[in-house]
């Protein structure tokens, strides 16, 4: 359903991803795991088309990637991404900022939008807070709306993008098990992470990224248990023991 | 002090005019200058170089220019080229002009406070710029611009006085024109101070209010 062919990707004279493919089909689900600045982001941008790639190709559904053009908007609406900062409209509620995008984008009758709204964030827990705004809702429950969010495209996969790492560790866990549930569903979803718990319990593949390449790729099992490469081994160790 | 009374009254008429004149002035160059103050402003912020090259020297070149000199521009050299206004659209075509420049700062200051995140996580639900714009940017850009618009209203309130200078008689122009024909400087301009003053103080308490109100949200 995605596949990213030998990308390459500059910001200015310094190259921060130097040929990566990898393909993500229907149902699955993706990790991405890899140290801080190693592209990690800037690939899931270029999958939805946030930022521009130098070469290489991308496809969604057999529709090339590209930012500058129109065909951008159609993949957008079924190809949905969740920030690690939420990023919602702080001057729309919860209802709102879930309806925006069908209403708005693909022109659904307000009322009908609205009916699903509430079904999506009754869904991820929040059934209560449908007129809440951003700013009131803690940082777990404006994730959740991002979620809600982004299914309300309908969409045919799912970029997360570290979507817990702004989150303080109890709300961890709220989030994880909404995106383990549409997992379970059957949405195609690529996940950057650092939880290596949810990566092993939930992804079916995991990505090891490191200095814009895929040292080590592999079923979560295999991977995260027994890492071939040097540098998977590393990075897993201080995951796992951050203070040695 | 009674006859300065009876000759308060006397020219009270005449200022009035005068006054009706100054708000027409002030809230067709307010509109005008918003209207294109935007235009400069989402021009500024847009993706096109060319867009933002225009956008850039109409806003260096109008704040350079003294505003009365602007104004004696379009007053007395247009009608050279064939173009003829009066003098009241020539006023309000210069002012709105001029004020357009400093309205666009403001806004584009307003635009560019809303914070990036919020823009990609729009377009990657497929939100085109425009409605970007209108969706996302421009509902909160409001409450940032809101204040300083106000300072801006009762700046352009005053400045109106200068189109009295392309003989438009507003509150200056019928002021001069009493007071040339009476000599009677002190009651004709502490008359048209106060009215200034009693157009400005209102506008002032509203920007107060606007401020206070959208500091804490
Ligand atoms: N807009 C940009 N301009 C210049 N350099 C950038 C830009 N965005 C990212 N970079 C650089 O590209 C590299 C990869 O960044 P990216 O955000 O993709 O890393 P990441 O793996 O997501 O890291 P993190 O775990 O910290 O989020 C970094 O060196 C970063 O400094
Ligand atoms: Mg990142």
């Amino acid at each position: 359903m995605i596949s990213v062919e030998d990308i390459r990707k500059s910001f200015g004279p310094l190259e921060v991803i130097k040929g990566v493919s990898f393909n993500v089909s229907q149902g699955e689900v993706v990790c991405i795991i890899g140290p801080s600045g190693s592209g990690k982001s800037t690939i899931l941008r270029c999958i939805n088309g946030l930022e521009t790639y130098n070469s290489g190709a991308i496809t969604f559904d057999g529709i090339k990637i590209d930012p500058g053009d129109k065909s951008i908007v159609n993949v957008r609406t079924q190809l949905s991404m969740v920030f690690q900062r939420f990023n919602l409209f702080p001057h729309r509620t919860a209802l709102e900022n879930v309806i925006e995008g069908p209403v708005q984008v693909k022109r659904e009758k307000k009322a009908d939008a609205m009916e699903r709204g509430r079904e999506l964030l009754d869904k991820v827990g929040l059934s209560g807070k449908l007129d809440a705004y951003p700013g009131s809702l803690s940082g777990g429950q404006q994730q959740r709306v991002a979620i809600a969010r982004a299914l309300a495209m309908r969409p045919k996969a799912i970029l997360f993008d570290e979507p817990t790492s702004a989150l303080d560790p109890e709300l961890v866990g709220e989030v994880l098990s909404v995106m383990r549930d549409l997992a379970n569903e059957g949405m195609t979803m690529v996940v950057v992470t650092h939880e290596m718990g949810f990566a092993r319990e939930v992804a079916d593949r995991v990505l090891f990224l490191e200095s814009g390449v895929i040292m080590e790729e592999g079923s979560a099992s295999e991977l995260l248990r027994n890492p071939k490469h040097e540098r998977t081994k590393d990075f897993l160790h201080r995951v796992i023991n951050p203070l040695e | 002090m009674s006859d300065y009374l009876a000759r308060s009254a006397q020219y009270f008429p005449l200022l009035l005019e005068g006054v009706t004149l100054t708000i027409v002035v002030t809230l067709g160059s307010v509109f005008l200058s918003s209207i294109l103050g935007l235009v400069w402003a989402i021009m500024a912020v847009s993706k096109s170089r060319i867009l933002r090259g225009i956008s850039r020297t109409f806003i260096t070149i109008i704040r350079g220019i003294p505003i009365i000199v602007q104004l004696f521009y379009i007053y007395f050299v247009l009608p050279e080229l064939g173009v003829n206004l009066t003098a009241l659209q020539a006023g309000i075509i210069g002012l709105g002009l001029a004020y357009s420049a400093y309205q666009a700062e403001n806004f584009r200051a307003g635009i560019e406070a809303i914070d990036k995140g919020q823009i990609e996580a729009a377009h990657s639900i497929g939100m085109t710029d425009g409605l970007i714009m209108r969706r996302v940017i421009l509902p909160q850009a409001v409450r940032i611009v809101l204040p300083p618009f106000g300072n801006t209203i009762i700046m352009l309130l005053k400045d109106s006085s200068l189109v009295s200078t392309i003989t438009v008689a507003e509150l200056t122009r019928q002021g001069q024109l009493i007071a040339s024909s009476t000599f009677d400087n002190m009651t004709v301009f502490t008359l048209v101070a106060l009215m200034y003053l009693a157009m400005a103080v209102p506008l002032t308490f509203l920007t107060r209010h606007l401020e206070k109100r959208y500091a804490t949200s």
